[in-house]
């Protein structure tokens, strides 16, 4: 629905999009600035077309700790530039981990935009004292958890469930090896999901994820040794 | 309580277990090798050992989906962000637009796309860390001068529009179309110099990708920040 002239086009379905609108409405209110809009999707953005350097390749975006702080800063002033900056930097890690760990598209797309909401509305929260990154997993992992407990709540979640669901052995057979691991990974606890999420695919240190998780740094190892024993099970049940 | 396996069992059926292989390796830490450096064999026990090397087989087969799910890399789709910019930035009513006169018709170009040019090119200068673009000036409405800033507009390079000077070809929305600059900078480069390839590379990027040419652009060194180890090339955000 229209709000203010502004037409709210979600992508992602259902109540978390209703709720962004009300937030974003909310925090708007008398104290953000106006400024044209555009859009911030870089590869809508400029053509790279440019001549720099053989020996000069660009640093991938969200990998310069002291920039992003920098960034942060700025954003709790309120500047919307470096919110936008922020965001380019660090959006498809938003949305590549929620889509590991919810592992449905839709949801991963909720939580990318709740996830953009905070990162304007509450970044505040935000100190310096650790890594951007290290705030921001955080944050995506707690908003995932949260949507899967919401969508589920009577669902108890344990190392010992098994798949309700004979595996996609016709993936593996076919050679689909992505869609059979995002499948494996579907099925997994959460609690050891998240911690090969984070360690094997993202490739966080242990004492990271150790940080993120606030958990002893024994804990994502053991956690881990799990996941990857329970994957090679599950692979072998499939094949 | 965990079934013992067998003496037939394979190394994946031992996993959990604190059960060893034959040879009396821990076959959880081959499968951490295997997830980590991939089947190599890292020692010469392994090179020469038939149950080291059919476990590190048979893990690297098993672990194949994995691997693929690491390599891919999903992108957040395109537009899923667009709703909550907009909220966020508010909607211009009255976005600012620089305006090419050509001979069958005119070309607008918008404020902002001046401005990620912009940011795109001073990103890329060496000592540049970080850099954010915006029109210095904004919020002009059609047709108004600015006796403070007559000339902080981006006017067309065209001969025929730099006689009609700034004033017209300022745009159908707003003659404030000025660049600024925000960066943060290496510590312990020379910053007046920094300002100055910045600029100049802003000017030149603007100039060849829109044909407009800015008339002013001013650089705010915000922050210095200590060089990173094994780094020197420039930011770059665009294109990710």
């Amino acid at each position: 629905m229209p709000r203010n002239g502004i037409a709210f086009n979600y992508r992602g379905t259902g109540r978390s999009a209703r709720r962004l609108e009300q937030r974003v409405a909310a925090e708007r209110e008398g104290t953000v600035a106006r400024v044209p809009a555009s859009t911030l999707d870089p590869r809508r953005d400029i053509p790279d077309v440019g001549t720099p350097p053989a020996d000069d390749p660009p640093r991938p975006p969200g990998e310069d700790p002291d920039v992003d702080r920098w960034l942060a800063g700025r954003v709790v002033e309120g500047d919307v530039e470096a919110y936008e900056e922020l965001l380019r930097r660090h959006r498809d890690r938003i949305y590549r981990i929620a889509l590991r760990v919810l592992a449905d598209p839709a949801d991963a797309d909720d939580v990318t935009q709740e996830i953009a909401i905070q990162l304007w509305t509450g970044l505040a929260s935000f100190t310096g004292s650790a890594a951007f990154t290290t705030w921001l997993y955080r944050v995506v992992v707690n908003r995932c958890l949260n949507l899967r407990r919401r969508r589920r709540p009577t669902e108890e979640i344990t190392e010992s469930t098994q798949p309700a669901t004979p595996g996609p052995e016709a993936r593996v057979v076919a050679g689909q090896e992505l869609e059979a691991g995002m499948a494996a990974l579907a099925e997994m606890p959460e609690e050891l999901r998240v911690a090969l999420v984070l360690v094997q695919l993202e490739g966080l240190t242990y004492a990271q994820a150790a940080t993120v998780l606030k958990v002893p740094e024994a804990t994502v190892r053991g956690r881990l040794a799990r996941a990857r024993a329970q994957l090679v099970k599950q692979m072998r049940s499939w094949a | 309580m965990t079934e013992r396996p067998g003496p037939s069992a394979s190394a994946v059926d031992l996993l959990g277990t604190e059960t060893a292989l034959p040879c009396g390796r821990d076959p959880q830490q081959l499968l951490e090798q295997v997830t980590e450096h991939g089947p190599v064999a890292v020692d010469d026990h392994q090179r020469s050992c038939l149950h080291c090397q059919a476990a590190l087989a048979e893990f690297d087969r098993l672990w194949a989906p994995m691997r693929a799910v690491a390599a891919d890399r999903p992108q957040a789709p395109p537009g899923v962000l667009d709703s909550v910019l907009s909220s966020i930035r508010g909607v211009s009513e009255d976005p600012e637009f620089a305006r090419l006169d050509e001979g069958y018709g005119h070309t607008r170009i918008s404020g902002r796309v001046v401005a990620a040019i912009a940011r795109h090119h001073a990103a890329r200068v060496a000592g540049v860390r970080g850099a954010l673009g915006r029109l210095d000036r904004a919020g002009h409405r059609r047709g108004d001068r600015d006796p403070e800033f007559p000339e902080t507009s981006v006017h067309s390079a065209q001969p025929s529009d730099m006689a009609r000077g700034p004033q017209a070809s300022a745009g159908v929305a707003g003659a404030s179309t000025a660049i600024a600059i925000v960066l943060a900078a290496d510590y312990g480069v020379d910053l007046p110099a920094l300002a100055d390839e910045v600029r100049a590379a802003v000017v030149a990027g603007v100039r060849a990708y829109t044909g407009l040419e800015p008339v002013s652009v001013s650089v705010v060194v915000d922050e210095v920040l200590l060089p990173r180890p094994g780094e020197g090339e420039p930011a770059h955000s665009i294109g990710s």
